[in-house]
């Protein structure tokens, strides 16, 4: 395949365009813009399509990319001869994958958004929102360089906060949104420090400079804020992605994220916005290792894991228990990130995209089905359903397979991933002890998801209907293609076997069975040597892969490691996957005998421990230390000391006194305006013609005897002269 | 005994009263027996001088002359005013002023 600006573009173009056209034609002609932004999705996915396939199913090849620059701007002409950036578009491995997960679960949960919105009041401006959204994921992904990712990655933050205040008449909606807005503000703060740190150092903010600037050694021996330099850059980008990815201490912003419409829910949980942390943190990933800050991100990812999983254990809002789920799945990547788990990492980012946009999509279908005839309202609290299964089979069956995937059940999506990242956490731990917490916080941590995610099904799916009136009036499912089959499609991409290549996982070795797993194959660390000697093309050129490098899979454990050591990990990656699947039936088992069985009576553990289950609904309190300690006791009176200096001091002084100084200066100026300009100029100019009007007018008369005397006077003293 | 400067003295004195009459006399006609005499006193310079200084007869022929565009002078002159009485019923000078608007 040739890549052509034509065969890339299309990607960004679709969702674009069909962003731009229905700015100015949803509000009249909904249906056609509606349609123009499915459109523009499928050409999109489309496009991403053919170049996964190339990518991936050309010849598991390693060490490929297409690489187009165009200079954006230049400041040689200021005189600045060392500031040009360049824009441009990066296609590897990771991002053509990326681009298809992304176009796919966006080109879904729009079909999807079409059932779920029609009818609503702003039907068609929400599909101008997803469409720009998504044009942000796509651009970010396309990114050669961290000065437009960040550009696209607000982007993405500025239309989580429309889609996130979508309602915005309701007040929760409107605070929600300018939570997700600032919270995530922060991170982007530290992440743009550290795009300078890294401009300063590399000169550059390309992922290849970088890379090139890692192998060199440029980041040696530098220093800046008392930190060496790769420290203090790779943890502002990491910050980056602690506050867009939902990280611990930055997570408070992505629950309340739910108050949007439950469509734009999915999109930010799974595609777009949630999923552009993690990446750039596996884009950044070398520089984190140079930084050595691997430990402390398997520590934000492991507490942030174990945090919202023990959170969602309390919740009863269904789509509250997928938005804590998110912030662990996160966790789960970030953690993967921290023990050098890359691929893993990277897989579960994409599993969980599709199993999470399908978890939404169906709460979405639950929820718009359940419609309170008192209220008017849809119901989103769980102890009001059970036994949906029977009104509402083919969600069941979505939400189910989604659940297994989730928790981590053989043959499903998420054990393939999620296995490969505890495993990995487990290695590390046999080597150093530091990683023991990570890893024991995210095997808790997985035991904990099993079980929340069943408690949320038995409540859901199973038992007697708890509200009978509301059940009552649930309709039963009909099956419609824009419900069900974005559902249908993403529950057969939760399986396990098309991420691995076979349904165990890559670890679980069973003799005699040939393991060709694609995804391993592909993704794997850059290898910084690589980009030393790196040459981008121009932004026109066309790339027919003749330069193409073929590598053999570099994802080889035995490569790298003696055979004792590959004994060693491969044991521990056994251990590993027996107890995953033993801790997700035992999650399976305590909420099976709790909600299902009744067996078990939950409410006597919540006596048990009441005070741990008050910090549980209130989330440990994070909200109220930002809302009460952070803002009301340091932002508050800092504000009010800013507003005093302004008022008193700026506005007394600098204002007022700018009055006085202009009055001066008025004065002078009303002074020349008038004696000069008025007076002499104008008043002046009339006079000086009504003076010589006299003197002429007397003159000419009419009087012809006047005449002869003037000509007699004239006369006698031209004579007079000649005389 | 008579000399060029009495010629000169009487036409000097017929030349100021011509004048004399052309700017206080605010009669049309009176103002042209003005001109006829300053045309006079031109006549009487133009005699004095070729009797007492060329002694030959050129100043004859031209005082002729003047004598001849006297006559049509006043004739134009009368006729104009005959006219000018006719729109206007005067011959008051200062009636005389549609050039000036």
């Amino acid at each position: 395949m040739e890549y052509t600006l034509g065969s890339i573009l299309p990607i960004l173009l679709g969702p674009f365009l069909a962003f731009v056209v229905n700015i100015f034609i949803v509000k009249k002609w909904t249906k056609l813009g509606v349609f123009l932004s499915c459109f523009g999705m499928f050409v999109s996915l489309f496009y991403s399509f053919r170049i996964f396939k190339d990518f991936v199913f050309g010849k598991y090849s390693t060490g490929y990319y297409v690489h187009k620059v165009f200079p954006w701007f230049d400041l040689k002409a200021a005189g600045v001869s060392n500031f040009a950036v360049d824009m441009g578009i990066y296609l590897d491995n990771m991002s053509a994958v990326m681009l298809f997960m992304v176009a796919g679960c966006a080109f879904l949960i729009h079909i999807f958004s079409t059932y779920y919105m029609a009818g609503d009041a702003r039907y068609g401006r929400f599909f101008v929102y997803l469409s720009l959204f998504t044009t942000g994921m796509l651009g970010l992904v396309l990114s050669d360089n961290l000065l437009s990712v960040f550009i696209f990655w607000e982007l993405m933050g500025f239309c989580s906060y429309s889609l996130i205040g979508f309602y915005y008449e309701k007040e929760g909606a409107g605070n929600a949104s300018m939570k997700a807005f600032m919270t995530t503000r922060i991170g982007d703060v530290f992440f743009l420090v550290g795009i300078l740190a890294i401009w300063t150092t590399v000169g550059s903010v390309r992922f290849v400079d970088i890379y090139a600037a890692i192998a060199d050694g440029s980041f040696n021996g530098l220093y800046a804020v008392g930190l060496p330099l790769a420290t203090f850059a790779a943890l502002s980008v990491f910050m980056g992605t602690i506050g867009k990815s939902a990280q611990f201490p930055l997570q408070v912003w992505l629950p309340d994220a739910m108050w949007g419409p439950t469509p734009c829910s999915a999109l930010i949980h799974a595609a777009t916005m949630v999923a552009a942390g993690v990446y750039l943190s596996l884009r950044m990933y070398p520089l984190m290792e140079l930084g050595g800050i691997t430990t402390f991100i398997a520590y934000i990812g492991a507490i942030t894991a174990f945090g919202a999983a023990t959170i969602a254990l309390v919740q009863t809002d269904i789509k509250a228990v997928l938005a804590y789920s998110t912030i662990s799945q996160l966790g789960y990547m970030v953690l993967g990130i921290g023990v050098g788990a890359y691929n893993a990492a990277f897989m579960h980012l994409i599993t969980h995209a599709v199993f999470k946009a399908c978890l939404f999509l169906a709460a979405g279908s639950v929820i718009h089905s359940l419609h309170d005839h008192h209220t008017h309202g849809h119901v989103q609290e769980m102890p009001r359903m059970g036994g949906l299964r029977k009104k509402m089979p083919l969600t069941f069956i979505a939400m189910l397979c989604c659940t297994f995937a989730i928790a981590g059940f053989p043959l499903f999506s998420g054990f393939v991933s999620k296995d490969r990242i505890l495993g990995d956490a487990l290695v590390m731990a046999t080597q150093s002890k530091a990683y023991w917490i990570p890893a024991f916080l995210g095997f808790t941590a997985a035991l904990l998801t099993a079980f929340y995610m069943f408690r949320m099904m038995f409540l859901t799916f199973f038992g007697e209907p708890r509200d009978k009136d509301l059940y009552d009036h649930t309709h039963v499912e009909k099956l419609s293609w824009n419900r069900n089959l974005p559902l249908l499609i993403l529950t057969v991409f939760t399986l396990g076997g098309w991420y691995s290549g076979h349904f165990f996982g890559g670890w679980v070795k069973i003799p005699g069975v040939e393991h060709k797993e694609w995804f391993a194959t592909l993704i794997e660390k850059p290898r910084v040597e690589n980009f030393k000697a790196y040459k981008s093309l121009p932004f026109g050129s066309v790339d027919t892969g003749a330069d193409r490098v073929f590598e053999e899979s570099q994802f080889n454990p035995d490569k790298y490691f003696t055979e004792k050591e590959a004994h060693h990990v491969h044991l521990v990656h056994a251990i590993g996957a027996w107890a995953s699947i033993a801790i997700a039936l035992a999650g399976w088992f305590i909420a099976f005998m709790m909600y299902s069985r009744g067996a078990w009576n939950p409410g006597r553990w919540v006596n048990a421990f009441s005070g741990w289950y008050r910090a549980l609904q209130n989330k440990y309190y994070f909200d109220d230390l930002y809302v009460k300690g952070i803002l009301q006791k340091g932002l508050l009176p800092f504000n009010n000391l800013l507003s005093r200096f302004d008022m008193g001091v700026f506005d007394r002084y600098a204002v007022d006194g700018w009055e006085a100084v202009n009055r001066f200066f008025y004065r002078i100026a009303k002074w020349v305006d008038d004696v000069i300009v008025d007076s002499v100029g104008v008043d002046g100019t009339g006079a000086s013609v009504r003076f010589f009007n006299v003197i002429l007018r007397t003159f000419q008369n009419g009087k012809i005897q006047f005449y002869f005397i003037i000509f007699l006077v004239v006369m006698v003293g031209y004579i007079w002269k000649l005389v | 005994m008579i000399t060029l400067s009495s010629y000169l003295a009487i036409s000097f004195l017929l030349f100021v009263c011509g004048i004399a009459v052309m700017i206080a006399r605010k009669n049309i006609i009176a103002i042209l027996l003005g001109v006829e005499l300053i045309l006079n006193s031109c006549a009487i310079n133009f005699v004095a001088y070729t009797r007492f200084v060329n002694n030959n007869l050129d100043g004859h022929i031209m005082s002729l002359f003047i004598i001849i565009i006297a006559a049509a002078e006043a004739a134009v002159g009368l006729a104009i005013v005959i006219r000018f009485f006719q729109i206007r019923e005067s011959i008051h000078i200062d009636d005389a002023t549609q050039l000036l608007q």
